[in-house]
């Protein structure tokens, strides 16, 4: 464990500028107190910012892009634009969380997506302590505590004038050895304050979500088998306008189409992030629909997050980030959908 | 860089001889340009070049290593494309992908397989394999069905089957037609009375959705055990890797899972048949 101050912090990741593309959250408002945050591309003299909560981009966009040329064929010409070496500040312990489903899904299975596993190489992921919650934060809800455990190369964690910085991988080790000069051993006084102050974090946010009264974890698999025919599915897809942006903003969600163009001797492949919420989703040649209507699709994206991910993972794909409450138009909230099935499947019991 | 090679990129492949099966359904020779081995049942991707891909599951003989036969209905946007080429054109695979037929758990049974209109094809391929090695199986029974006689695959090959050692083959067509002088009905009324050993017997069954529904409970009816029956999925597959989400069943994706899956497997998943 180490400690950095304030402006050696800005130091350091003015350092990090010269061998990385070094991202860091920005505040969208800087004088609104609830503001957004997003990740913006660090430049020389401008200071990082540390983000209170996760920003607004999930961080999977780092990794696979909304439309990207995955391949040329037949040439020579292969893999995607190789990508450089990164250093994203601001990831948070949902972001981390989520993204473990994303890892799932392109390092294992049948076979290894060789431009993702590289970016994933090429990228040193430095995390923080969330200090504060959007009114749409339930990581806890999952079991996700909001601080991260694992998964970071360094996390920070705000004291009262600088940082605690916890190592987790060999990767940030040795980014704390190239810059030994910012960095001084923590002293046991310190890491007391940051559990005092991870502490009454969770705290206030368990005291937030207390009279949401949410499902618990271990119930969502059950609810997704129990609830497969009650009305909630048809009900909560009536807003749903079939943007797909609940797909697209959410930190799990992995769909992607593969699509080719013509481009000169050399053919290339795109590969397009691809929502369930979308009429033509699961078409198939000759025009059989399995997903034809908006209620089957909405129940898609919960029986493939709370069913199908604890089956295949171990675990459900939500982490609580909230992000597709607040993209939705259509005001759907993944918290009301899973309590109104829990609700229809308890009455149907009675 | 990475290790791993590209999972996108098509190999290079011609396609070398086409032939018309029915007004609407093609057989291409491919040719791959690199070594290119599949187990029957596997499917490919088979990429018109700046075009786009779809699913296709070999109807040759897999022991045959340097050609591939697809036989495709002109049913969709890359399908008709595809129907439109002439040989030789360069086309791209990419695969093989999912798990085929299970040929090691069939041995010493009587197999029956069950194919409707083009879903012959795959089927095809599996007829093969199991030619090549009869000595392992106790019989085939075949029964396949189209909706006309014109819409039958393989014609010419059909009778050279029947008249093969251990193999009994019954067709039949939707609706009849003069020049047709064979069973009329669906598929499903030449099920009864197969000469196979119901406690001893795998049925393979590939077709239409609709098809495949009324086969697998016919089936059922007859006693045989869900365990048993084997069936092919067909889903929107674009990756084949189990990586796009696309052609999921309930805990499964058909193309890393399947797409053959015993209805055992699938009983209890909701709307399979959709």
């Amino acid at each position: 464990m180490y400690y950095i101050e304030v402006s050696a912090l800005d130091n350091f990741a003015q350092a990090l500028c010269k061998s990385y593309a070094v991202f860091s959250p920005f505040a969208k408002d800087p004088r609104s107190p609830g503001t957004d945050y997003s990740y913006a591309r660090l430049s020389e003299n401008t200071p990082s910012v540390f983000n209170p909560y996760r920003c607004i981009e999930p961080l999977k966009a780092f990794f696979t892009h909304p439309l990207q040329k995955v391949a040329g064929y037949f040439g020579n010409d292969d893999q995607a634009a190789l990508s450089e070496k990164t250093v994203i500040f601001g990831v948070k312990a949902c972001d981390i969380a989520g993204h473990k489903i994303q890892d799932f899904v392109f390092l294992e299975g049948v076979d290894v997506d060789a431009a993702y596993a590289f970016k994933r190489e090429q990228t040193i992921l430095i995390a923080g302590d969330c200090t504060d919650f959007k009114d749409v934060c339930h990581c806890l809800a999952w079991d996700i505590l909001p601080h991260p455990l694992e998964g970071f190369d360094l996390s920070l964690s705000p004291l009262n004038d600088g940082f605690l910085v916890e190592v987790g991988s060999k990767k940030g080790q040795e980014l704390i050895e190239a810059h030994p000069s910012y960095f001084t051993p923590a002293k046991e006084s310190q890491i007391s304050v940051r559990r005092v102050k991870r502490e009454g974090l969770q705290e206030r946010l368990k005291r937030h979500l207390f009279p949401q009264n949410l499902v618990p974890k271990d119930s969502v698999q059950a609810l997704m088998r129990q609830g497969y025919n009650v009305d909630t599915w048809h009900q909560f897809m009536l807003t749903c306008v079939e943007c797909g942006g609940c797909n697209f903003i959410c930190d799990t969600c992995h769909c992607f189409l593969l699509n080719d163009k013509p481009q000169g001797q050399v053919n290339s492949r795109l590969r397009l992030w691809d929502s369930c919420q979308y009429a033509n989703y699961a078409r198939v040649a000759g025009g059989a629909n399995p997903l034809k209507t908006r209620t089957q699709r909405l129940r898609f994206r919960f029986t493939k997050k709370f069913d199908f991910f604890v089956d295949n993972l171990g675990m459900p794909a939500c982490c609580g980030c909230g992000r597709c409450i607040e993209v939705c138009p259509g005001k759907i909230d993944i918290r009301e959908v899973l309590k109104d099935v829990a609700k229809k499947v308890a009455a149907a019991k009675t | 860089m990475s290790p791993h090679k590209n999972i996108y990129k098509p190999i290079e492949a011609t396609i070398e001889n086409i032939i018309e099966e029915t007004p609407t359904i093609k057989t291409f020779v491919i040719k791959p340009r690199e070594h290119f081995e599949f187990r029957t049942g596997q499917f490919i991707e088979l990429t018109l070049p700046g075009a786009g891909e779809a699913p296709f599951t070999p109807s040759s003989d897999p022991n045959i290593k340097d050609t591939i036969d697809v036989t495709i209905m002109n049913a969709g946007r890359v399908t008709s494309m595809l129907h439109a080429c002439s040989s030789p054109t360069t086309v791209g695979i990419r695969g093989p992908y999912g798990k085929g037929y299970p040929l090691d758990t069939f041995e010493g049974k009587d197999i029956v397989i069950v194919g409707g209109g083009v879903g012959l094809a795959p089927l095809r391929s599996l007829l093969f394999a199991l030619f090549s090695r009869m000595d392992r199986y106790n019989k085939v029974v075949l029964r396949y069905g189209a909706r006309t006689s014109k819409d039958m695959v393989y014609k010419h090959l059909l009778p050279d089957w029947a008249k093969k050692d251990k193999v009994d083959v019954v067709t039949t067509v939707d609706v009849g037609d003069p020049s047709w002088n064979g069973n009329v009905g669906l598929v499903t009324t030449i099920l009864k009375d197969m000469p196979v050993d119901l406690k001893n017997a795998v049925v393979i069954v590939c077709g239409p959705p609709v098809m495949m529904k009324f086969v697998t409970l016919k089936l059922l009816d007859l006693g045989f055990a869900p365990k048993d029956i084997y069936l092919s999925m067909e889903k929107n597959m674009s990756c084949g890797l189990g990586k796009c989400g696309h052609c999921r069943i309930g805990r499964f994706y058909a193309c890393k899972d399947g797409p053959v899956f015993t209805y055992e497997e699938l009983k209890d998943i909701p709307e399979i048949w959709d």
